[in-house]
């Protein structure tokens, strides 16, 4: 019998440009789960496409992708489909950008056994609902009826492993299913997922970017990198001991929870808190007319010098939160205190923002949403230098310079648009800019989350070092414990808008007084042979 | 694992999902019937008030050729209501309106309604031929298009433009000359009996009037589709082992028919306006070419009516869209966005 997948000598390039993937080999055997990890752009969904025949348009090929032999880069239309129904399944990464929105649950579920396993209507739908059962849904005969938007990314996520299993594929693709989901909904689908895969003896090639994520799961690794892989092994061989340069640094900067390496809190010495929060609350009303309290009763407060971890789940609060201290949003109530002033309630004057600008600022998830992508950085850096320092044209440019150097993005850079960056490097001027104000305090929205593990290892060393440097006091809002235990003295944990816990960073971390804060650490990945000792 | 109760994830912390959906569709629905009625009836205002601002003094216009006595100026004004102060003409005309009364006509000495009764089918029938071949051979173009990179999608987008940058004037001269004049296939005058002999005359006609417009079509069914074509689910379906042609017709084509439902709304009014220099071309008795001589003779009561036919026509069109659209894509009734 054939192997189920094997890669050989695989290679795609489009014409006039270099090869997105040369070279690849790589195999699945039945039963068996093999992770292919990797940073963005090394080809890893290029490859686990390739395997049911998805290539992009215009790309040329060479090499073989075979699933039980058949070749799919060469095989006719009709072959392709009937591996895509019977063989092989793909789950992908945002569920809610891979279920069609306007169509039911149930139609996604049963269009592909009414439309050729010609089963009736009843009983199709008969089988989604075992299988949505089967998944860990519950209410799932409601759930048939209902459309994508009304589901939680989780909820979504099972639905679309539903959808894969229900063709029951031999191999099962997994295009970093966890990516787009919570920490705590990440531990429930990885769960699922292992069970489903040795329930049913399916081979599967796990895609992730994460390593501990990989190694929870899978006994393989692969680590590919500029469409080459580097190293394969078995996965405890290649985090333990890596061979390759490149895996070595990525397993230095994959974040894991250091207790002992958890920065100290400045020296308490009465002075006037930098950030004081009393009783915060800020409401939304949903377009259904209700009321949602995206957070309730928040008080806390940071000490000039000092570093807070916000971390919870999406919806926890934590960004609203972020938003209100750098007044995007206004508190319905309570009271909001920086270096003693009290802010008044109601949406700040445009003089009261530049003010407020002066000593706190945010960096946001995204740089690529966040930088203007007309503006070249080395201007978009000047111009705050000259709103807030009140400097010259000259002069402004000048500061601009020998910032951005400071952050890392040489003088090359300085005239570049945003698009011609990376996303650590626009992250980096993202920095640079709200350094540019010279603020007190530095909010970071997620800022970290959207990067490549080795980005964001060399972003949060150069926030790390900023703080040093320039006495910076940091807010961090995170949903990774692992960056928190790096970068923050204090840590304070929301659930459904609610401080469910706040205190010192070690000391949450090593003994959670919280159920919920026990379940955030417990739901991070670990290591398949951690587990086995434990 | 320690997350053995995540086995079903909590719901969305957005605890606003207690109306259901068909509730939240009604309130939809009478939300949009209510702004179709504020709009029209701030369209009647401005419909009816305009007249006052233009020049010429439509019982003036009446006796032109007689010497303008007095007397008959006032008889004729009485007759008419013109003397009445304009706030107490304005409820008179809407109150008609309601009542299916229009008015009477200047020129025609006739009701409003029945000089329009003998016009708007014709009208009716050119804009709704129109609108066929908009439809069927718009979309089928944009998708053509769409799904044909490349040479085809080219040669389509290229003639498209082409065609679509002839104003209806030009395309109906055009028209005729082949189809008429040289061909003889397609009568060149004249809207013709009843039936076939009705859209036999009217193809022509209906052609030029829709030219533009196919063309816009195509173009947003292509965009809207090539949109589509590009997101995740597409390639989901595909990878589920669905046929292209399903694939198409269920998540490309379905997805994206809200940006040409939309245009389609905007279309059907711009029909209605642009019948006037095709009817008078073809030489159709139809409401365009009635609004032309009105607009000439300084017959308001008819020029206000087919005004006022046309905006309402043009709300409604939309509202009705407005209401398709949530039963195309629910998330429009949910009142949330994709995210």
């Amino acid at each position: 019998m054939s192997k189920l997948l094997e890669i050989e000598q695989f290679s795609l390039h489009f014409p006039g440009r270099g090869a997105l993937l040369s070279d690849v080999s790589l195999h699945v055997d039945d039963g068996e789960a093999v992770a292919l990890v990797g940073e963005s752009g090394s080809g890893k969904s290029l490859t686990t496409r390739a395997a049911l025949g998805l290539f992009p348009e215009f790309s040329r090929l060479s090499g073989s992708v075979k699933v039980r032999g058949l070749d799919t880069t060469s095989a006719p239309a009709a072959k392709l489909l009937e591996l895509r129904r019977n063989h092989a399944s793909m789950i992908f990464q945002d569920p809610r950008a891979g279920i069609n929105p306007v169509r039911t649950v149930g139609d996604f579920l049963t269009e592909t056994l009414v439309r050729w396993r010609g089963l009736s209507r009843e009983e199709a739908y008969a089988r989604a609902v075992t299988q949505l059962d089967q998944v860990g849904l519950r209410r799932t005969k409601d759930l048939m009826r209902q459309y994508p938007h009304q589901l939680s990314g989780g909820m979504l996520q099972r639905v679309m492993i539903a959808g894969a299993l229900l063709d029951s594929p031999e191999l099962l693709l997994c295009d970093e299913p966890t990516t787009a989901l919570d920490v705590t909904t990440q531990a429930g689908i990885v769960e699922l997922l292992r069970e489903q895969q040795q329930a049913r003896g399916m081979g599967m090639l796990f895609i992730t970017h994460d390593l501990n994520l990989a190694a929870s799961l899978c006994d393989r690794v692969y680590v590919l990198r500029k469409g080459e892989v580097v190293e394969h092994g078995g996965a405890r061989e290649v985090f333990m001991s890596p061979h390759a340069d490149y895996t070595r640094q990525l397993v230095g900067a994959t974040p894991r929870i250091e207790i002992d390496k958890v920065p100290a809190a400045p020296a308490a010495d009465g002075t006037v808190p930098l950030l004081a929060v009393k009783r915060l609350c800020k409401r939304y009303e949903l377009p259904s007319g209700e009321e949602l309290t995206a957070l309730n009763d928040a008080t806390f407060s940071l000490a000039p010098g000092g570093s807070l971890g916000v971390v919870g789940e999406s919806g926890s609060g934590k960004s609203t939160l972020a938003r209100m201290i750098v007044a995007l949003e206004t508190a319905d109530e309570g009271e909001l205190a920086i270096n003693g002033r009290v802010r008044a309630p109601r949406p700040l004057r445009a003089a009261e923002r530049k003010l407020l600008a002066k000593d706190v600022q945010i960096v946001f998830q995204d740089p690529y949403l966040s930088l203007d992508p007309r503006i070249v950085v080395g201007k978009a850096v000047a111009d705050v230098f000259r709103l807030h320092q009140g400097q010259g044209r000259a002069e402004a440019v000048k500061s601009a310079e020998k910032l951005l150097e400071r952050v890392g993005i040489g003088p090359e850079r300085f005239d570049s648009k945003p698009r011609a960056l990376s996303g650590g490097q626009r992250q980096r001027v993202a920095i640079a800019k709200a350094l540019a104000a010279r603020p007190k305090l530095l909010v970071l929205d997620e800022a970290t989350s959207a990067l490549d593990v080795s980005v964001q290892a060399q972003v949060l060393e150069l926030v790390e070092e900023l703080r040093e440097q320039l006495g910076l006091t940091l807010l961090f809002v995170t949903h990774d414990l692992a960056v928190v235990s790096r970068l923050c003295a204090e840590l304070l944990v929301l659930q459904h808008g609610e401080i469910v816990e706040q205190g010192s960073t070690a000391k949450i971390l090593s003994a959670p007084a919280n159920a919920y804060t026990r379940m955030l650490i417990d739901s991070r990945p670990r290591a398949l042979w951690e587990e086995q000792l434990a | 694992m320690a997350v053995t109760e995540l086995a079903a994830p909590p719901a969305r912390p957005t605890p606003g999902r207690k109306k259901s959906p068909a509730t939240s569709l009604i309130v939809l629905a009478l939300r949009k019937v209510g702004t179709l009625l504020i709009t029209l009836f701030f369209a009647s205002l401005v419909v009816f008030f305009s007249r006052f601002v233009l020049p010429g003094d439509p019982a003036r216009f009446l006796l032109r050729g007689r010497s303008p006595k007095p007397e008959a100026l006032v008889e004729i004004t009485k007759q008419f209501g013109l003397d009445k102060p304009p706030i107490e003409q304005y409820l008179t005309w809407v109150g008609g309106i309601l009542h299916g009364d229009w008015g009477r006509s200047l020129t025609y000495r006739q009701s409003v309604s029945d000089v329009l009764l003998n016009r708007l089918p014709v009208t009716l029938e050119l804009a709704a031929l129109a609108a066929v071949f908009i439809t069927v051979l718009g979309l089928a173009a944009g998708i053509l298009a769409s799904l044909n990179k490349g040479g085809w999608d080219r040669f389509i987008l290229i003639t498209v433009t082409a065609a679509g940058a002839i104003p209806p004037f030009v395309a109906a001269i055009a028209l005729t000359a082949l189809f008429a004049v040289q061909l003889g296939w397609f009568p060149s005058f004249g809207s013709g009996d009843e039936g076939l002999g009705r859209l036999w005359h009217l193809t022509l006609p209906a052609l030029a009037l829709g030219l533009t417009f196919i063309a816009f079509m195509a173009r947003v069914t292509r965009s809207s589709m090539n949109e589509q074509l590009t997101r995740e689910h597409v390639e989901v379906a595909t990878s589920r082992g669905l046929k292209r042609s399903s694939v198409v017709f269920r998540h490309v084509l379905r997805n994206a028919l809200g940006p040409i439902l939309t245009v389609s709304g905007v279309l059907i009014a711009g029909l209605l306006v642009s019948s006037a220099i095709v009817e008078q071309t073809f030489g159709l008795t139809g409401i365009g070419q009635l609004l032309v001589q009105s607009i000439d003779r300084l017959d308001f009561a008819v020029v206000q009516a087919i005004v006022m036919i046309v905006v309402t026509a043009f709300v409604l069109a939309n509202t009705i869209v407005d209401l398709i659209q949530p039963l195309i894509d629910p998330r429009i009734a949910a009142g949330t966005e994709s995210r």
